[in-house]
């Protein structure tokens, strides 16, 4: 294996490399993905047959606290790609763990949310426009579900074998996904309960 | 300490929660469904952009050509079938 060491560690081989590359081309498929259920969305968004509509389910504070959490998780782990290229495994360490907890803080919000619409008599099956906001806001809080998960058994492995080509490259590549989801929350944030409350 | 916080990524940060700060005027303010859409639209792309070149470093490697092509081509179908299709079932045209 060949390791060029003028690159970040992530980017050192080629198969580092093109496993980025490839990463890049997963997330296309994602914005496809996220697109249709957008599309979806945007379709039965009045549809609201006897359920509530958006305007009146939607409550402005547990959206903002889950933006400015989910946000502030997108920086951490970016100090934390940045730490590890500084190859201060301790401070990325530090990063990673608080973006996980904050995503676990989004991820409660949103629990907390979803009983609040069930409550009020939202659910999945009670109109088109129900349907599809939990199954677009669903998609979208499982894939922060699976990146938790993903994200500590990263941590596991950097703890046990320390910063190596692979490791950095698995955890660049994992930054890269819980950019994504940041990503797609602010088109969530905007034009589903945003351009709902307005 | 300071190393760890590069200014870069900082600026980057406030300018995100300044965004979002802008977005939510929509919520705030009495405005037209027009306006607003328009702000938030400029808002998310910005936003988006921001998160893809200074936190996802898109930019960075030998294949940029390839990744930023990917990423718009992505973009392009995913507006092309969301406006495609409410263009046929919502706008009626």
């Amino acid at each position: 294996m060949k390791i060029d060491h003028s690159l970040p560690l992530e980017y050192s081989t080629e198969e580092n490399r093109l496993k980025i590359f490839g990463f890049w081309i997963f997330l296309g498929a994602e914005i496809m993905l996220f697109a249709t259920l957008f599309t979806s969305y945007f379709v039965y968004e009045h549809r609201t047959g006897n359920g509530p509509s958006g305007a009146e389910i939607f409550e402005i504070t547990p959206v903002l606290m889950e933006t400015i959490l989910l946000l502030a998780s997108s920086f951490t782990i970016g100090l934390g790609i940045h730490a590890m290229r500084l190859g201060k495994q301790k401070a990325m360490m530090t990063f990673f763990s608080v973006t996980l907890v904050l995503g676990l803080g989004f991820l409660g919000f949103e629990i907390f949310e979803f009983v609040t619409y069930i409550h009020e008599g939202a659910g999945l099956s009670t109109s088109g426009f129900t349907s599809m906001l939990l199954t677009t806001l669903g998609t979208h809080g499982l894939h922060v579900t699976f990146g938790f998960f993903w994200g500590l058994s990263i941590i596991l492995q950097v703890k046990k074998r320390g910063l190596t080509p692979e490791t950095a490259n698995k955890s660049f590549i994992f930054s890269l996904y819980w950019h994504f989801l940041d990503v797609v929350w602010i088109f969530i944030f905007s034009f589903i309960y945003l351009k709902g409350m307005m | 300490m300071k190393e760890l916080f590069p200014i870069k990524q900082v600026m980057g940060f406030a300018f995100s929660l300044i965004l979002t700060a802008v977005a939510l005027l929509v919520y705030f303010l009495d405005m037209s469904f027009t306006a607003g859409i328009t702000i938030l639209l400029v808002t998310a792309f910005i936003q988006a952009g921001l998160q893809l070149v200074v936190f996802m470093h898109a930019g960075e490697t030998e294949d940029k050509g390839a990744i930023y092509s990917n990423v718009y081509f992505g973009i392009l179908v995913a507006l092309v079938t969301i406006f495609g299709t409410l263009l046929i079932f919502v706008w009626d045209m």
